[in-house]
């Protein structure tokens, strides 16, 4: 090895990261060499000084309050938000507007689908044809499990929500009751679609998506008047 | 098994001693989790000085910007508290933390990316070790000081620090190659320095 291939491995050197082949030939030079030798012991001595530099130095006395201050600016900008939200649900005409636009969607989604439903049903015939019969039966036997859970959840919300009705403006209600009418005719078209066609998942993922508005659109509620 | 004994009974009450410190560190971070900010506050206390000497010389031993840097570490932290998992030790966390947050800080502020601190101002350093009572090595921190950004922080994270290689070039997002070169340069430009 040259002079000056050496001295690009001196720093490894010093620092012990040279591998053991390399490292012989290097002392070797190193023994030789004045100029190598004097930049090893400089090199040695830095990393000495660095060493011995103070791992810990005290931050000026009013750090702490400034970050006190800026976790209390936080932590109360947080409590605002939350409040402004709360109280933005809790407006009779946001909520109201929100039933009226579960219900747009829920009527609109049920058009929608009774339109095309001869065709997609035809396409789900055609896929369940191809991919055998094992897993649509599968599906519909998870999808009745799934319906089970949904029809105790709506109960138990359903019961909530009478008992806190009279804490609702009585035009939310009547929006409310017409949305989940809505809803559960939708529920109904479908459930009878799958009657008729059982291995249809179209229908199965329409029917929980409908099942699932509907639990939505009423823990919504409650959780709305039990804030209020 | 006398001396086995002698041993048992000096060394014994250590273990302890620690276990109670590492304890009552989990329960302040647990605490501080919850949001509780005075149990924040004694991990403060107890990390401050370490990530201050760290702002400190990540900023050229500027006082006024190191001080700033270590809020926005603590105020991050606290923000983040709930992402640390004690999967690696809380003040490696912190460290961790700091030099993101210096290099986050320093690619949104274009106008201090290429700062090189002249030698007439690391007079700030020394300023700020008297002020802190802590006897400081002022010629080789004001060397520091002065060396450009890329390889100060490769001398700062390796040679005081004691991070790997691979951890920086990592941290700092360049090749092991590129960490070594900036080292080298640092080393060399800190010899011709203090040998003037």
């Amino acid at each position: 090895m040259t002079h000056e291939v050496i001295r690009h491995l001196l720093d490894d050197y010093v620092t012990g990261e040279l591998t053991e082949d390399a490292r012989g030939p290097v002392a070797d030079h190193i023994a030789a060499c004045e100029i190598c030798r004097a930049e090893v012991e400089s090199l040695k001595e830095i990393l000495a000084r660095a060493a011995e530099l103070p791992k810990s130095i005290d931050p000026p006395a009013d750090a702490w309050l400034n970050i006190r201050a800026a976790i209390e600016r936080d932590k109360s900008a947080i409590a605002t938000e939350h409040t402004q939200l709360e109280r933005f649900w809790r407006r009779p005409y946001v909520l109201a507007a929100a039933v009226v636009l579960v219900a747009v969607l829920s009527s609109g989604g049920t058009a929608l689908y009774m339109n095309s439903r001869d065709h997609d049903a035809n396409s789900a015939r055609a896929t369940a044809t191809n991919q055998g019969t094992e897993s649509t039966p599968a599906s519909l036997a998870a999808f009745t499990i799934e319906e089970n859970t949904y029809l105790r959840n709506v109960a138990v919300l359903q019961d909530v929500l009478d008992q806190q009705e009279a804490s609702l403006a009585p035009e939310t209600v009547a929006r409310l009751k017409a949305s989940l009418h809505t809803i559960d005719e939708a529920i109904f078209e479908a459930r009878n679609a799958l009657a008729r066609d059982p291995a249809n998942k179209m229908l199965i993922e329409m029917l929980s998506g409908t099942y699932r508005q509907k639990v939505d659109l009423l823990r919504r509620t409650t959780e709305m008047t039990r804030g209020s | 098994m006398k001396t086995s004994a002698v041993a048992s009974d000096t060394i014994g009450p250590l273990p302890s001693t620690i276990g109670e410190e590492k304890a009552a560190a989990l329960d302040s971070i647990r605490r501080a989790q919850s949001g509780d900010v005075d149990a924040f506050e004694l991990l403060y206390s107890e990390h401050s000085g370490r990530i201050y000497a760290l702002c400190l010389r990540l900023k050229a031993g500027d006082t006024s910007d190191a001080t700033e840097l270590m809020q926005d570490v603590f105020v991050r932290a606290w923000r983040r508290l709930s992402t640390f998992r004690g999967e690696c030790a809380f003040a490696s966390w912190l460290h961790r933390l700091a030099v993101n947050t210096m290099l986050e800080n320093a690619r949104t502020d274009n106008r201090r990316n290429a700062r090189v601190l002249p030698m007439d101002d690391t007079s700030r350093l020394a300023g700020a070790a008297r002020s802190s009572g802590v006897e400081l090595k002022m010629d080789i921190e004001n060397a520091i000081a002065t060396l450009p950004k890329g390889a100060r922080l490769a001398f700062v994270l390796h040679d005081v620090e004691g991070y790997q290689h691979q951890e920086i070039a990592e941290q700092l997002g360049v090749s092991v190659g590129t960490v070594k070169a900036q080292l080298h340069r640092a080393r060399r430009l800190l010899r011709e320095r203090l040998e003037r």
